[in-house]
């Protein structure tokens, strides 16, 4: 089974730089200035957004395959 | 809500945009989705000083931090290259008045501006775009305008929404993070970089000075490494016994450093700046170059709207490759090979060449460098860093 992620983002580490939202090839992400937003839908597993973060913000939690 | 131009993102390249083109007697909008325009900045804020004349943007000491006479560049075993001018070369600037100015001389020239409002999507009637759906201090609102232009950022949403494919794998982005801080010891008419692939892995940290005992002091890495920006510069701080308990700020963010869009326009839609990824891949600069895209972009807006003739707007994409582009493409070729050198070629390299070189390649003259560097002994021996030199002749 193809792996399925969840990015998490932990609040207290979040900026809302954007960058995460500017890395991410299928727009899963979307930061505004009040708020951190994913969209599990569109989400292609990459983890890019996590590797990314300059403060380590995200996480990616396995929702369905293997890591 | 109908414009001639609405302005996604007021940064640098949305404001001279918006400016150049309601001073033409246009109908502009410029929006940005922060409260405060210019803040949070996610910038090391230092800028070369002709900026201001060539795009006619006053010399306003209320921007200007601090002036800068040259730079101080360190290799990992410490030795130290440097430039030093007798008339200022640069400026630290504030960006949070900066950007907001910009906003300004936009505004007085006769565009409407409103932050805190969020473009979400773009409006599509009959397969064309005719505008934007936004989010006016929470409130959905639509606006409609004849061109359309993001400046917003990396994120680019606008662009991508637009189906411009602004889309980098992660390896041609830095992840950055940035300090502005209390700091001592450093000379404060001079920018300081250090290199290293234990210091920064493909980047640098940097000390710009705000004061002379404050500065924004940040890091930029590849945004595929491991291990964050921010464990690389406190282990940096920590390595070099700079106390670091008096931090006024903390910038992070994402640069778009290895390459640039192909195409800059499709129909009505513009991107320009970060969104366009219009940085300088070498130093990870961008506002000088998000200004002169800014330019250009609003030169053929301008064109176009006085012709009614959007097909002129292609003419951007043109332009910008023929002034801007082509020198990039180059800083980037330099940037690629710069990646693979070791702390030793670093060494061997900022032990060997002088200030007037570091003047050379700060003005992109590569190749006189090259040439003097593939003379010298331990160049010459090695056959690793002759192939790594002439890569770039």
């Amino acid at each position: 089974m193809t792996e399925k992620i969840r990015i998490i983002v932990n609040e207290d580490k979040c900026y809302l730089c954007g960058g995460c939202a500017g890395v991410c090839p299928s727009l899963a992400i979307k930061v505004s200035s009040s708020k951190w937003e994913f969209f599990q839908d569109k989400c292609i597993s990459c983890r890019i957004c996590v590797t990314a973060c300059p403060v380590g913000a995200l996480e990616a939690e396995v929702v369905e395959g293997k890591t | 809500m109908k414009y001639d131009v609405v302005v996604v993102g007021a940064g640098i390249a949305g404001p001279i945009v918006a400016r150049n083109v309601a001073k033409e007697g246009h109908s502009v909008l410029l929006i940005d989705k922060k409260p405060a325009i210019g803040a949070p900045k996610q910038c090391a804020e230092g800028i070369n000083i002709g900026v201001f004349e060539k795009h006619n943007i006053p010399y306003d000491k209320r921007f200007i931090n601090r002036e800068i006479y040259g730079a101080r560049l360190y290799s990992p075993s410490g030795y130290t290259l440097e430039m030093r001018y007798s008339r200022v070369s640069g400026v630290i600037l504030e960006r949070k008045v900066f950007d907001k100015m910009l906003a300004f001389y936009a505004a007085r020239a006769g565009a409407d501006v409103l932050p805190r409002t969020e473009a979400t999507d773009v409006i599509r009637e009959d397969g064309k775009i005719i505008g934007i759906k936004a989010k006016k201090e929470g409130e959905p609102i639509e606006i409609r305008a004849d061109i359309l232009v993001a400046a917003d950022g990396v994120e680019s949403t606008i662009a991508r929404k637009a189906g411009i494919n602004t889309y980098a794998p992660p390896h041609e982005f830095d992840s950055a993070y940035e300090y502005e801080m209390l700091i001592e010891g450093f000379d404060p008419d001079l920018i300081h970089l250090w290199f290293g692939n234990n210091v920064a892995p493909r980047g640098y940290v940097w000390v710009f000075p705000k004061d002379e005992d404050r500065a924004n002091v940040g890091v930029g890495i590849n945004s595929d490494n491991p291990m964050t920006a921010k464990y690389y510069l406190d282990k940096w701080l920590k390595e070099n016994n700079i106390p670091f308990k008096k931090i006024l700020e903390v910038n992070v963010g994402v640069i778009p450093v290895g390459g640039f869009l192909k195409e800059l326009v499709k129909n009505n839609v513009l991107v320009v700046g970060d969104a366009a990824r219009q940085v300088n891949p070498m130093h990870g600069g961008g506002m000088a170059e998000a200004m002169e895209a800014g330019a250009i972009a609003s030169k053929w807006i301008v064109e176009a709207l006085k012709e009614e003739n959007f097909e002129l707007l292609k003419n951007y994409t043109t332009e910008w490759w023929e002034k801007d582009g082509k020198r990039l493409e180059r800083v980037l070729r330099v940037r690629k090979v710069v990646e693979h050198l070791t702390d030793e070629d670093l060494d061997v390299f900022i032990q060997t060449l002088s200030g007037i070189d570091a003047e050379k390649i700060a003005g992109g003259r590569y190749s006189e460098v090259i040439k003097t560097l593939l003379k010298h002994p331990k160049v010459l021996m090695s056959p690793r860093r002759i192939a790594l030199l002439k890569e770039l002749l």
